[in-house]
């Protein structure tokens, strides 16, 4: 089964999300282990063990941060970022899921192409980046592009496990209270791989912030990742770790977010 | 006859004819000129280019440079990945302390931090190969950490009840137990590892698939540059169906040695 | 004229990925009064559900005809409702959503539908249960609402495949009895798979006993223990005398499929 590749991350998730309300030992060691790293990252320059050009120092980009939100023009280069992510996310649901469907509804579609989609989806579609460049310019196109490509795959194969995989014995018990394909479709076949598609989109997310990173790191004029390009350039570490961090905590909040709409729908059909 | 072949083998039939279909296709937009061949070059060129490329030893060496970076990278993140998760896996609080930064680097795009690694190491091989090693570590890790943590409660307990002292039931039930889902995460790793090493090098790099790829770009060579896209994509279906296949292996020794 | 009437009945599978026909069912005739409850037995694979599907109009005649109140079946219709073998509640709706199942598919609209299913629900005893989802019930339960379902669709014929057949000894009892009190009630026509001699008898006007190589009906037993029944009569001289009339006739069945086994 193709979904199988939910071990992809870092297992219980719900758990640290939960344990920011009620602490826990495990909370506990984990706030202490972070605390550890800024001390020890704090003084470390100072104590002379690294070079604190390279690694800058969590006060430093704290005030990086604040210097960044009220004058870096933070938000128009979020704005560029954001519209490549949804843009090409969006475009990747609307293909995706029809896509998905048909392939997980018709057998001699998915035999037809499976092949081609598997190579894509195992692949690193980020490969393709230059040639999208020399199609589509160095705009927001060949981002979006990227971020479609990487988005795309994942939905396409677990909407399509999750439509092929449909219970034979629901086919037939609806059948025989006389459902049209139509009743099969929207009542049996939609709800019932709703969590695969779940999953699909919660791997895209990951792939999707990553196409536009490397995407604008690649080439752009503006965005989050021509400005890690421009500090990291510069060197100005501080400044780099903040809009990293950024990236950071948005792909982490909407895979949090995807993933408990998924436990959600999940807690249905256990077992 | 033909028919019956057709209907056991229509997954193979079909798949290999829509891979035929999409090279005809290809080859055919391009001929009609209904594509400019500047932008996506024809399979017979790319295939002529490749010919070129071969005999001239570039194809060799950029896949010898990309396969360099890719098992030292897959290597180290195998290494570090394997020994963090046993060790989180083994030990609860282990996993507390990591499961933050595990967290961070898991959402966190690691080409963000190129920059901070070519200040770091410089352009070309380590840089890659950390980027790369960094791309892998986490389904490896996490793999590594669940198979530990969900050792079979009931095996680990009869152990117990014949003497068997943590180390032992660490080494004799935990680990072994553990392998297929290890191997799957190596499977995963290896596909983010080859990501890792072309992406970086997409970046920086004197040579290796990536580098040829950008390099090409930049001078709008289509054709050029088609040849190691082509073997880029190829590379990742062997690896992964080669990893596959040895995950295979290790499932089937585990059920043939009767739990 | 009877309700239900069969005649000639056969059907062929094709077998898997090649030309050859195998017959599970053949030359089967029937008739089943209206409100009469037959119970169908046999040994495994000879045929019964091959049969109830048949009727459900689930599976294509290969040969010969069904008829329901005159009109030849050739599908699912609004007058037969099916409880299947194996839980077939889908799982992502409540005890309510799945017994309005049924009635969607038959375009019943919102209040009447809501009413019906919680009416059905109180019927086979679930009134409290009716937002709790399938994983959170027991098997009996769910063969309930299984049950509730087919009944909310207001069938002229239930068709049942081994409902209880996943039930642990006792609450099989409890539901056989549960089931004949629910059927007095609503007055239909029942045709129910059973493997269990004891339920067959228990609940039948009628019992079908059927044979194999292919599918074939061996013998119809007609019952006439009183209604309405509970558990004493299975200690009863009739239900003693029937039931080992059933258990020669399976016994049977089973030597005869040895034979084949040492032939083949
Ligand atoms: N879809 C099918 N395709 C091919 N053969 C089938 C199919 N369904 C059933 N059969 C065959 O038809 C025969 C009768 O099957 P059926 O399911 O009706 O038996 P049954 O009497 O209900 O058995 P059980 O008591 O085990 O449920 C069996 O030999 C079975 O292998
Ligand atoms: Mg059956």
């Amino acid at each position: 089964m193709r979904s199988a590749e939910i071990t992809a991350e870092p297992a219980e998730a719900r758990q640290l999300s939960l344990s920011f309300l009620r602490p826990s030992r495990s909370a506990m060691i984990g706030t202490l282990a972070v605390l550890a790293f800024l001390v020890l990252w704090q003084i470390a320059p100072t104590m002379g063990w690294v070079n604190g050009r390279f690694t800058s120092r969590p006060t430093e980009v704290l005030l990086a941060a604040i210097d960044i939100f009220q004058n870096d023009d933070f938000l128009y280069h979020a704005r560029i970022s954001l519209t490549e992510f949804v843009a090409g996310f969006a475009l990747a649901i609307v293909v995706s899921v029809p896509l998905g469907v048909l392939l997980g509804t018709s057998k001699i579609a998915r035999h037809l192409i499976d092949p081609p989609l598997m190579a894509l989806y195992i692949a690193p579609t980020l490969v393709l980046l230059p040639i999208m460049v020399i199609w589509l310019g160095i705009d927001m196109a060949p981002k979006i592009a990227v971020v479609f490509l990487g988005a795309v795959f994942p939905i396409v194969l677990n909407t399509m496990a999750g439509m092929s995989e449909a219970d034979p014995k629901f086919l037939r018990m609806a059948r025989s209270f006389g459902a049209t394909k139509f009743d099969i479709f929207t009542r049996v076949l939609v709800p019932g791989s709703l969590p695969a598609l779940l999953t699909g989109l919660r791997l895209a997310v990951g792939r999707a912030v990553l196409g536009v990173i490397v995407g604008e790191l690649f080439v752009s004029q503006a965005g989050i990742g021509y400005q890690l390009n421009l500090y990291g350039s510069a060197m100005r570490i501080d400044r780099l770790l903040v809009y990293a961090l950024i990236v950071s905590a948005f792909g982490y909040t909407l895979t949090v977010i995807v993933r408990s709409v998924e436990n959600k729908v999940r807690d249905w059909r256990s077992k | 006859m033909i028919a019956e072949f057709f209907y056991r083998r229509q997954a193979l039939v079909l798949g290999t004819l829509s891979m035929i279909g999409i090279v005809v296709f290809w080859q055919i937009a391009v001929d009609t000129g209904f594509i400019n061949p500047f932008f996506i070059s024809t399979p017979s060129q790319v295939a002529a280019e490749f010919k070129v490329q071969f005999e001239d030893g570039s194809v060799a060496t950029n896949v010898a440079a990309t396969l360099y970076c890719f098992v030292w990278s897959l290597g180290l993140a195998a290494l570090v990945g394997t020994i963090l998760g046993m060790l989180a896996g083994w030990f609860a609080d282990v996993e507390s302390a990591l499961e933050p930064f595990i967290w961070f680097k898991y959402s966190a795009p690691t080409v963000a931090f190129y920059p901070l690694f070519v200040a770091g190491l410089g352009y070309g091989t380590p840089t890659i190969i950390a980027i790369a090693f960094l791309f892998a570590l986490t389904p490896i890790y996490a793999n590594t950490l669940s198979g530990i943590k969900n050792t079979d409660r009931d095996l680990a307990r009869a152990a117990r009840s014949f003497g068997a002292r943590p180390l032992d039931i660490f080494l004799r039930v935990a680990l072994p137990g553990s392998v297929p889902v290890m191997m799957a995460g190596l499977r995963l790793g290896v596909g983010r590892a080859l990501t890792g090493v072309v992406v970086a090098e997409l970046f920086g790099a004197n040579a290796g698939l990536g580098y040829a790829i950008t390099y090409y770009g930049q001078l709008m060579q289509t054709t050029k540059m088609m040849v190691s896209i082509v073997i880029v994509i190829a590379l990742g279906v062997l690896l992964t169906q080669i990893l596959s296949f040895l995950e295979t292996r290790t499932d089937s020794w585990r059920v043939d040695s009767g739990r | 004229m009877a309700q239900i009437e069969i005649r000639d009945l056969g059907i062929d599978y094709r077998k898997p990925k090649s030309n050859e026909v195998f017959s599970a069912v053949d030359s089967v005739d029937l008739s089943v009064e209206k409100g009469e409850f037959v119970t169908i037995v046999g040994s495994s694979g000879c045929g019964k559900s091959t049969l109830l599907m048949a009727v459900a109009g689930l599976v294509d005649l290969t040969r010969g005809s069904i008829e329901i109140d005159g009109k030849r079946v050739d599908g699912p219709g609004p007058d037969r409702a099916v409880v299947f073998q194996e839980a077939s509640l889908l799982p992502w709706r409540s005890v309510r959503g799945n017994v309005k199942f049924g009635l969607e598919m038959q375009r019943w609209s919102g209040g009447d539908l809501n009413e019906r299913a919680m009416q059905m629900i109180r019927l086979v005893g679930l009134g409290r249960f009716s937002d709790y989802h399938p994983h959170q019930l027991s098997g009996g339960m769910r063969q309930r609402v299984n049950i509730a379902r087919a009944l909310a669709v207001d069938p002229e014929v239930l068709l049942m495949d081994e409902p209880f057949g996943a039930l642990d000894a006792q609450t099989r009892e409890i539901m056989g009895t549960e089931l004949l009190r629910i059927w007095e009630r609503a007055k239909k026509t029942a045709l129910f798979v059973t493997h269990d001699i004891d339920e067959a008898i228990f609940l039948a006007d009628k019992i079908v006993v059927m044979g194999r190589n292919p599918g074939h009906i061996k013998e119809v037993i007609k019952v006439d223990l009183p209604r309405p029944r509970n558990e004493s009569i299975l200690d009863s001289d009739a239900f003693h005398e029937l039931r080992k009339r059933l258990r020669a006739h399976l016994a049977e069945d089973m030597s005869s499929m040895q034979l084949v086994q040492e032939v083949a």
